[in-house]
């Protein structure tokens, strides 16, 4: 059966082509998220920093354990900046086995180059190992050993600590990653955590049962506290690796599981259509000599070929996709620099199986049309094709069809991320509903356009209704491809526009401070004291960006949070407070978004649970639920909630309330502290741009949906296109003018992607809405005038390239042709 | 009863029924007739008088409304799509107008293609013999496409006959023919009846091609209205041509 296939597929390459486009992009496509799974599933942080140690305590992720009908529901977190109470180091002193322990203080410092440099303190130094090249350890809190290079031996380095500028001088110089060693008590001074550390390293005596030994510490450590061996030590390392690595398995597994459902879909639909366009060398094989299973095999085995050829095509330009994708990636700052990534040895092999396989079910998809080819038809003279769909297939469009409208009423009477997920199973369940009656709408339009046609081409009109109408199930597939497109496409490309714009609007809006300092590293509390002191100087409002873990339906996520010194906060900031406070936001309380507030159904005055970014629980107190979520962030805490728990003990920002006589005092202030100072639209501004930083992930995997959606129409409309030279011929043979024929077929393509892109554009709307209205409150989202251009554009481009140009082409051949009795 | 004796397709009350814009029509009003082996028979009729549609029972491909077919011992209406296959391509050959080959396959691939889908060593000698007999064996590595129309449906009466079936059904096999190649496949069927002792059911509307044939057998409105032997072109032609005045008279029409 292969053979026979093989000679077939050999025969007319034609009608595989778009099949064979189809896949290999899949392939392309389903090798770069492959790369990204696989890097990240197997992402294993390698011990550097604590290399040496036999045991590290650390603390590098948070467990979120929820009971549900009995069931224990444990989830576990990477923690941004986990720590562990130094107090443990006594108790872990005392276990049996323990040679010597070392803490890692962990302080990011701004070197004399502006960049980030870690400091600790020079017992630690053991645990990697560093050993000193020249001079010795650090003493006093004035010395300090840095990386060969930087500085020479007693030569004098600045450093930017706590805000502080010092210059220390070099005692000793070590080789290794880039590094800067303090005495242990001024790095224990300078540690900006109170009682906690990053790590606690431990060496075991000679001779001790390491496993044992990490048992026994654990048991003293406690159960919120993990005790890792050396090798296991990366993950309390590079929490940004960690990170990384599980959005790159989130996005790799959620867009590759769309892309394989819109393979099958669209390899079905070419599969089916090139069917259908041999039924009667099909109905041939099936009179002469082959049996309904027979054919079934060959078709299976003919796109089984396809794919295997597809794969040879697509998974090379995949790996280089993937290439390119990471460099993109790291620029924009969603992958640490130097990620490991993987050269994808895995995920090849399996997008390769995964395209071949998902090309073998579509032709098992499309042969099922083959059990209708009745071996008569070889016997007849036009190969027509019988019947309509199926009942199956109306009662489950209409099904999803109802769900559809049920799931609407949800997201446009619901909050929160109830409606947001509404919103989204509505787009889901339309756009399967329009797939599964796509024969029904095209049947529908066609009779809804016959007058309207009419009335606008005349003949041509008439003849192009009559026309839909007969191909009501051949355009099946472009209708529900560019309804996809269109409905995806618009919804979350748009969607991202929409968030931009109210994040600038409520940025502007609640924005009363007139400037702001925005520094390099950090603004210590000394700046503050300065800015505050200024002449002039209404209200000064420190602000850090943090972030804080919650228990959302008994997994724990991570969300940004800003913490505020409420002081003045009225003359800074205006929340859009629409219930409770902001003069509240003392110890023990906090602020949250409206949004936010209903995900999680938190109420005013309600004690919810809330982890800081080191692990700490907190339980607060809601006093104020805001408006301005998008702007501000959804979670805004006291900032003496969160000091002593921040990594470098810093602010982000200061937002000050000033006149402009004020601003050369400020600047002076700010220069003085290493920070710039701005005024509120450069600070919109800088949202903004980091908004469209953060989106442009959302939008590269939209387009490519998008595109493949719109090649896949295209794919369909080409192989239609070309296969109506014959109905083309018979039309001119009987007095049809070309100019006419051309009529016929714009008018067919207006009635066609018209009624496509108006029910894309209404699903589009609808969820658009649905989704703003939850983010944002209002109704009316807002599309940029370019949106509409590209919609319509495109569609027009596409109606242009693959339907029009080729007719036009089959009508430059003299009519009788086409019109032989061969095929 | 002896093997020899056994009717090579024999069919029995046959009804078939199509629902054309949901009005029933019947294409066929209760058939019965029997094609002995070594036989040559030529059924014959106007448009929609039924002949295309006792071919398809006949043959297989497709089921009647009621009433029976046998071929040889076989009787058709019980068997699944797959047995009924898988009989067609041992048992039963075939020849029609047009689009009889597959292009992707050579001459000689077109040949052994039901064999070769049945899974059986085809028998060299006797396609050798097969080739030789329909005048190929110079084109047996071309495509279709390189052939005339008469070549090509040479091909096809090759490929019906390289199974050794019990019975030949041909659907206006020369009705995309010109006179003189038309003439060609006819002394071929012709040919191959009386020198292999095959049978051959031949539908057309043609009287010189059913000139070849040793019975005529006329429908009309899905009935028998004549079986004769070999009556000659001339009086076939004036069988049709009576036909052809019938619906003047309405009250004959079904006699």
């Amino acid at each position: 059966m292969t053979a026979l296939a093989a000679r077939m597929l050999r025969h007319r390459p034609g009608s595989s082509i778009a099949t064979l486009l189809a896949l290999a992009l899949g392939a392309l496509i389903l090798t770069a998220m492959g790369t990204l799974i696989e890097s990240g599933l197997r992402y294993t942080p390698e011990p550097v920093r604590y290399a040496a140690a036999d045991l590290v305590v650390a603390r590098p992720d948070t467990t979120f354990v929820s009971r549900e009908f009995g069931d224990t529901h444990t989830s576990t977190v990477a923690l941004p900046e986990g720590t562990v109470p130094v107090a443990l180091t006594g108790k872990i002193l005392g276990v049996d086995g323990v040679a010597g322990i070392a803490v890692d203080d962990d302080i990011t410092v701004t070197g004399a180059d502006g960049g980030p440099v870690t400091a600790r303190g020079w017992g630690s130094a053991v645990l990697t190992p560093y050993q000193l090249v020249s001079g010795k350890a650090p003493a006093g809190d004035r010395q300090v050993v840095v990386n060969s290079g930087v500085a020479p031996l007693g030569g004098p380095v600045d450093l930017v600590v706590g805000g502080t500028l010092r210059t220390y001088t070099v005692s000793g110089l070590v080789d290794g990653p880039r590094v800067a060693f303090f005495s242990d008590a001024h790095a224990a001074a300078v540690n900006p955590r109170s009682g906690t550390v990053t790590a606690i390293g431990v060496l075991a005596a000679p001779g001790t049962d390491v496993a044992a030994l990490q048992t026994r510490i654990q048991k003293i450590a406690g159960k919120d506290v993990a005790v890792l061996t050396g090798a296991q030590s990366g993950v309390a390392e590079r929490s940004a690796d960690r990170s990384a690595a599980t959005l790159l398995v989130q996005v790799g597994a959620s867009f590759g599981g769309y892309v394989i459902m819109l393979i099958v879909f669209v390899v079905a639909a070419t599969i089916g259509l090139s069917v259908r366009h041999r039924r009667r060398d099909l109905a041939l094989v099936r009179a002469v000599a082959a049996t309904p299973g027979q054919v079934r095999r060959m078709i299976m085995a003919e796109s089984a070929l396809v794919g295997v050829i597809a794969a040879a095509l697509g998974v090379p330009a995949g790996l280089a996709a993937a290439h390119w994708l990471t460099g993109e990636l790291t620029g924009r700052g969603f992958l640490p620099e130097g990620f490991p990534m993987l050269p994808g040895a895995v995920a090849a092999p399996a997008a390769a199986a995964t395209i071949v396989i998902s090309a073998v079910l579509a032709g098992l998809l499309a042969a099922r049309r083959v059990t209708g080819i009745r071996p008569a038809e070889a016997l007849g003279e036009a190969a027509v094709e019988p019947g309509t769909a199926g009942k199956v297939r109306l009662i489950s469009g209409l099904i999803a069809l109802v769900a559809a409208g049920a799931t609407a009423a949800a997201a446009v009477s619901g909050s929160g991320q109830t409606a947001l997920g509404a919103a989204l199973g509505m787009l889901y369940l339309f756009v399967l509903a329009v797939g599964l009656l796509a024969p029904w709408i095209n049947t529908a339009a066609a009779r809804l356009l016959a007058g309207p046609l009419r009335a606008i081409f005349g003949a041509s009109g008439y003849l192009a209704a009559a026309n839909l109408r007969a191909n009501a199930r051949g355009t099946a597939t472009v209708l529900t491809c560019l309804v996809l497109a269109v409905g995806f496409g618009g919804s979350v490309w748009f969607l991202q526009n929409n968030l931009e714009r109210q994040a600038v609007a409520q940025s502007r809006d609640g924005l009363l401070a007139t400037r702001a300092l925005v520094p390099a590293d950090g603004l210590s509390d000394a700046a503050i004291a300065a800015v505050r002191a200024v002449p002039g100087v209404r209200a000064a409002t420190p602000v850090r960006h943090t972030s804080v873990v919650l228990p959302l339906m008994g997994d724990g996520e991570v969300f940004g949070a800003r913490a505020v010194d409420p002081a003045g906060l009225d003359q800074t900031l205006d929340l859009g407070v629409t219930s409770g406070d902001l003069a509240a936001l003392g110890d023990g309380t906090m602020a949250i978004s409206e949004t936010q507030a209903s995900t999680f159904g938190w109420e005013l005055g309600q004690n919810v649970p809330v982890r800081l970014g080191d692990g700490t629980p907190l339980e607060l107190r809601v006093v104020a639920v805001y408006r301005n979520g998008l702007a501000f962030g959804d979670i805004v805490l006291p900032r003496t909630a969160v000091l002593g728990h921040t990594g470098t003990g810093l602010d982000d920002e200061i937002l000050v309330s000033a006149p402009p006589s004020a601003d050369a005092a400020l600047a002076e202030v700010a220069a003085e502290h290493r920070a710039t100072v701005v005024d509120s639209a450069a600070l919109t501004g800088g949202l903004a741009r980091d908004l469209a930083l953060s989106a442009w992930l959302n939008r590269l995997l939209i387009a490519v949906m998008v595109g493949y959606t719109a090649v896949a129409a295209a794919n369909t409309m080409v192989m239609a296109a070309l296969a109506r030279r014959r109905e083309l011929a018979v039309l001119r043979l009987t007095g049809v003018t070309s100019r006419q024929v051309k009529r016929m077929i714009n008018a067919e393509q207006l009635g066609l992607l018209g009624t496509a892109v108006l029910l894309g554009g209404v699903i589009a709307a609808l969820t658009l809405s649905s989704v703003v209205r939850a983010l944002t409150g209002s109704f009316v989202p807002y599309v940029p005038p370019l949106g509409y251009v590209t919609v319509l554009g495109g569609t027009a481009v596409l109606a242009l390239a693959t339907t029009i140009l080729p007719v036009a082409r089959l009508l430059r051949v003299p009519p009788i042709e086409h019109m032989g009795i061969k095929e | 009863m002896s093997v020899q004796s056994e009717p090579a397709v024999r069919v029995h009350g046959l009804t078939r029924v199509y629902q054309a814009d949901g009005e029933p029509v019947r294409a066929l009003a209760g058939v019965g007739a029997t094609f002995h082996r070594g036989t040559f028979t030529a059924i014959m009729g106007p448009s929609g008088s039924g002949k295309s549609t006792l071919l398809q029972a006949a043959a297989g491909l497709d089921r009647p409304t009621e009433g029976s077919v046998w071929i040889g011992g076989t009787e058709l209406s019980t068997l699944s799509e797959t047995k009924l296959t898988e009989l067609r391509r041992g048992r039963i050959g075939f020849v029609f107008q047009a689009f009889n080959l597959i292009g992707a396959l050579t001459v000689e691939e077109n040949i052994l293609l039901p064999l070769k889908l049945a899974g059986a060593r085809p028998d060299r000698q006797w396609i050798s013999a097969v080739v030789d007999r329909v005048g190929l064996g110079q084109r047996l590595r071309h495509r279709p496409a390189a052939l005339s129309g008469g070549q090509q449906q040479r091909v096809a009466i090759a490929r019906a006959l390289a199974a050794r079936p019990e019975v030949i059904f041909c659907d206006e096999p020369t009705g995309a023919l010109d006179t003189n190649t038309a003439a060609e496949v006819l002394i071929l069927l012709r040919g191959i009846v009386d020198e292999h002792g095959q049978t051959v059911v031949m539908v057309t509307h043609d009287p010189v091609a059913a000139s070849y044939a040793d019975r005529v057998m006329v429908l009309a409105d899905g009935h028998i209205v004549h079986d004769m032997p070999q009556p000659g072109a001339a009086r076939i032609a004036e069988h049709l041509a009576a036909l052809g005045r019938r619906p003047a008279d309405p009250a004959g029409a079904t006699r």
